[in-house]
């Protein structure tokens, strides 16, 4: 197998003296939706925005198909083909839902933008073209009828699908999910996973999920990495990762086993 | 909002351009000075309003584009033409200038930062002397004849010639802004404004959009400036101070920042008012700071923003039951 997509190693992370991420790594292959979990605290927040270039580390390497990346900003990443979504919904609120998708395609835009300026007529072309590809994806995410709607006129449940939306239409090669299922009903959560599969299935796109939700992870994840107080304290397929001694006792605490016994 | 727009715009066209076959030379020259606010508000807008920096630096560029016009007529002997795109240029590095520490400064901090360039450029056109002129400030020359090639094309002599470059400058700007607004670069200062780290998650270069976003609006100033300076024939430090920055702003706010023809009928409005109290004028920035902090509190969208929102409003109570079809409304 060539490059994974993306392989992260021996990050560290402090805040004022709190350790948050220490010397944790972890690697998404090509086609691979890897889980990312762990306990409330555990790092996982940090690990992501610093995947994606929110936030700096203070050490450790982090490298985008092979290439190093540790120094580049978060939108140079976004550029190479990295897509996010966000644990607190992030959108453009005052514009449309069909603007919000515009923006994140404006990357891969080949005319200049005073092209733009100028309303030359091919850089009005592409931009229809790429209007047509967002009704498109929206119409696949369900969201068709809502395209000229002002984003925050829209429930949360469909925002979080115009996040989904937003990141596929970037074309990532890495699409990295904080939490998605965060806040959805249980069969909106159905949903969320179809179409994340689908994303994988029909995009080829690999998929780094931050999630709470267990069904989430079991369903979804090739393989888990386990996060506790910033180390990586297991890795491997979610049957097998969730039934770990090691896991169980980060999430519920020493003695579970002993009290349970007695 | 864009039909809305086009014809609000239309309207305005046909009362400027009617203006100088009806009215007298005070209302003529009354009218001018609402097309360079209009000018100063519009390119404000384009930083502010658009890509969310505040700026009260407005003031400071019109004076940097006056000052190069009177500069170059001193020193080179260029004229009008030749000073405008001078002006604008030069204005726009000084934009780009104080668009650097913008890159690392939000809201008030950043305000404060454009205050004290705002001062220090009024200091520095009263203090270097040898280069400004000090308080006595420049003369300018007239705009007077144009000649292209040796060929003369037309002069520019009475207030109703100069009324007349004011108007085709002003259509000029408003256009360009409107172009800037409704393209790619437009939608990317929208998204610094709506969200900088979202905007930086989907790709966007923020530093070139804030930059871009300062460059131009310090460059529409400069060309009014260069125009101002020619019509006054002549410029001194006091035209530029805060005052007539504050003044830009509170044209912007009270039409409607981040609308397009909210700091256009605000620039157009409060130049006019004033003229209509008589006595009241004298208390003319007193009004506009009343207007301001009512504005601010009342309505922080400014007149257009509040129109607009309504609208918005409106337009979803009549939809209300469409969401509801939808599967994931369940998830609210």
């Amino acid at each position: 197998m060539s490059d994974p997509i993306l392989s992260v190693e021996g990050v560290v992370k402090r805040f004022a003296g709190v350790t948050a991420v220490d010397g944790a790594g972890l690697s998404v292959g090509a086609g691979e939706i890897v889980g990312l979990i762990g306990p409330n605290g555990s790092g996982k927040s940090t690990m992501v925005n610093m995947v994606t270039g929110e936030m700096p580390a203070d050490s450790g390497t982090f490298r985008f198909e092979g290439r190093d990346i540790t120094a580049l900003p978060a939108w140079r990443r976004a550029r190479l083909g990295m897509a996010r979504s966000f644990q607190m919904l992030r959108l453009f609120g005052s514009l449309s839902v069909e603007d919000n998708l515009l923006l994140a395609r404006h990357i891969s835009m080949k005319r200049s933008m005073w092209e733009s300026v100028l309303g030359a007529r091919p850089a009005r072309e592409e931009e229809e073209a790429v209007r047509a590809r967002a009704r498109e994806l929206l119409g696949w995410f369900d969201l068709a009828p809502f395209a000229d709607r002002k984003v925050t006129a829209l429930s949360i449940g469909q925002q979080r699908m115009v996040e989904l939306a937003r990141g596929v239409i970037a074309d990532p090669r890495l699409f990295v999910l904080d939490e998605p299922a965060a806040g959805l009903s249980p069969p909106n959560v159905d949903r969320l996973i179809a179409l994340i599969r689908r994303m994988r299935d029909e995009f080829g796109i690999s998929i780094l999920l931050v999630e709470h939700d267990m069904r989430v992870v079991r369903d979804l994840c090739d393989r888990v990495v386990v996060l506790d107080s910033g180390t990586k304290i297991a890795e491997g397929p979610p049957a097998a990762v969730t039934q770990d001694p090691v896991v169980v006792e980060a999430y519920i605490g020493r003695g579970w086993k002993r009290r349970a016994q007695a | 909002m864009t039909r809305a727009a086009l014809i609000t715009l239309a309207i305005l066209a046909v009362g400027f351009v009617a203006a100088p076959f009806l009215l007298g030379g005070y209302e003529l020259n009354v009218l001018m000075v609402a097309l360079l606010y209009v000018i100063l508000a519009v390119g404000l807008n384009l930083a502010t309003g658009y890509c969310g920096q505040f700026s009260f630096a407005q003031g400071a560029f019109y004076g940097i584009g006056g000052y190069t016009a009177g500069i170059l007529s001193r020193d080179v002997g260029t004229g009008f033409w030749m000073n405008l795109p001078a002006g604008i240029v030069v204005t726009g590095l000084f934009g780009l200038a104080l668009g650097l520490p913008a890159l690392r400064l939000k809201g008030h901090f950043l305000a404060i930062v454009t205050i004290a360039v705002q001062t220090l450029v009024y200091l520095g056109l009263v203090q270097w002397n040898s280069l400004t002129g000090g308080q006595n400030g420049l003369a300018v020359p007239p705009i007077g004849e144009t000649t292209l090639f040796g060929v003369r094309l037309f002069e520019v002599s009475s207030l109703r010639d100069l009324y007349w470059v004011a108007l085709v400058m002003a259509a000029v700007f408003v256009f360009v802004a409107w172009r800037l607004v409704h393209s790619r670069l437009g939608r990317e200062w929208v998204a610094v404004r709506e969200d900088e780290t979202l905007a930086g998650a989907v790709g966007l270069n923020t530093t070139f959009a804030k930059l871009t976003a300062f460059v131009a609006s310090a460059a529409f100033a400069g060309g009014a400036g260069v125009l101002n300076a020619h019509a006054m024939q002549g410029v001194t430090p006091d035209d530029f101070q805060i005052w007539i920055s504050c003044m830009v702003v509170a044209m912007m706010v009270v039409g409607g920042r981040g609308t397009f023809m909210g700091p256009i009928l605000g620039a157009i409005a409060l130049t006019i008012l004033p003229e209509l109290t008589g006595e009241l004028a004298r208390y003319k920035m007193l009004i506009f700071g009343v207007l301001l902090v009512v504005c601010v509190t009342v309505a922080p969208e400014g007149a257009l923003g509040r129109i607009r929102k309504a609208r918005e409003n409106r337009e979803q109570a009549a939809s209300t039951p469409a969401p509801a079809k939808d599967p994931s409304e369940a998830s609210a």
